[in-house]
């Protein structure tokens, strides 16, 4: 049987991010190819506006796999409303169903040289994990 | 094959979009049940197909995995044909419909690429066996794949269509009907992307013409 190809790491993503329109598209990384790259699953944050019950279903996700031995960050954009990830509504509702700490926060931003921003986030996706111990526990 | 490139549209532009909305798990392996992920991350055939077309991403969120957890084992239609997860379902409908008819509403065309097989995002096919159950035992198990929508997709068009939405085209990315022949569904999926009506109401997908 094929072993299970999953990568047990999952990043929250911007919607902006996945789908920058046409004015930020060259300025910002390719976020998408970084996390494959890495990886990395994504869990997609809805664009502005007000999305609270989608927003609790993303945090009720976000808790089953922070419970159970994923390690999940959070990929903000600079100069974005709550950095395109809705943290002050999220950020409580991870808190109340235990997700503590937090997922560690990349900010990208669009006004320098997409191609270092791209390095800097890979950078930044490479060296993040659960530590060992944890990873043996869960990661069977 | 990697990723490669971008959407060529975004919210922000006043034309319409290209929107597909899809599975989770085709965005999150991590999502998979146990023992049933292909690639790490995203599914990249997927991405690729669609992003090179111009279409923008819409991720769906994932019913099993905030139902039976992650570390669920997998399962038949009829196992999750139960009125707890159906419920369950709805709110999820709840949650992303909004989002949905924000697209539909403002003239974008909205296409589906939900998970052939599975009991819950099947849209062409579904996993069938009513008198499963008990232990797992892979690669013994055996279930029959059946024309019909998986339990999630039921609910989540049912949520649209009680929103007064048209039907979405959708299509089904073969990721759970036995072995993945990764071409061929690559195959099936540009095929649909590029041969499909995108005519509101039009819906060459029924499950029971395949």
């Amino acid at each position: 049987m094929k072993p299970d190809a999953r990568g047990w790491r999952i990043a929250l993503v911007p919607d902006i991010a996945i789908n920058p329109p046409a004015r930020m598209a060259a300025a910002l990384p390719d976020v998408l190819r970084v996390l494959e790259a890495n990886g990395y699953g994504m869990l997609q944050l809805p664009p502005r506006g007000k999305h609270s019950l989608l927003l609790a279903v993303t945090a009720d996700q976000v808790a089953e796999y922070s419970h159970h031995g994923y390690a999940v960050v959070a990929i903000g954009v600079h100069r974005e409303p709550s950095e395109g990830l809705h943290w002050r509504q999220l950020a409580p509702l991870l808190r109340h169903r235990g997700v503590t700490p937090l997922p560690p926060r990349h900010l990208i931003r669009a006004d320098v040289d997409a191609a270092a921003e791209e390095q800097r986030l890979a950078a930044f996706l490479a060296g993040y994990d659960l530590p060992p111990e944890e990873q043996r526990h869960w990661r069977v | 094959m990697g990723i490669q490139g971008g959407s060529e549209s975004g919210m922000e532009q006043n034309a319409p979009n290209k929107v597909a909305l899809v599975a989770n798990c085709l965005l999150n392996q991590n999502a998979k049940v146990c023992q049933g992920a292909h690639y790490p991350g995203p599914v990249s055939p997927v991405v690729e197909a669609l992003r090179s077309r111009g279409y923008r991403l819409q991720q769906l969120p994932c019913p099993e995995l905030a139902f039976a957890g992650v570390r669920r084992w997998w399962a038949v239609y009829e196992q999750y044909d139960t009125p707890a997860y159906r419920a369950h379902c709805r709110r999820l409908a709840q949650a992303i419909a909004p989002l949905i008819e924000q697209y539909v509403r403002r003239g974008d065309e909205v296409i589906l690429i939900g998970l052939d097989g599975s009991p819950s995002t099947g849209v062409r096919f579904t996993s069938s066996k009513p008198d499963w159950g008990g232990r797992p035992n892979r690669p013994e198990d055996d279930w029959e794949v059946v024309p019909q929508r998986g339990i999630w997709i039921e609910e989540l068009e049912a949520e649209l269509a009680r929103r007064g939405l048209p039907p979405v085209p959708a299509t089904g990315w073969a990721l759970d009907m036995g072995r993945l022949d990764e071409a061929a569904s690559r195959r099936d999926l540009e095929e649909f992307l590029d041969s499909h009506k995108l005519a509101r109401g039009s819906r060459g997908d029924d499950p029971a013409a395949t």
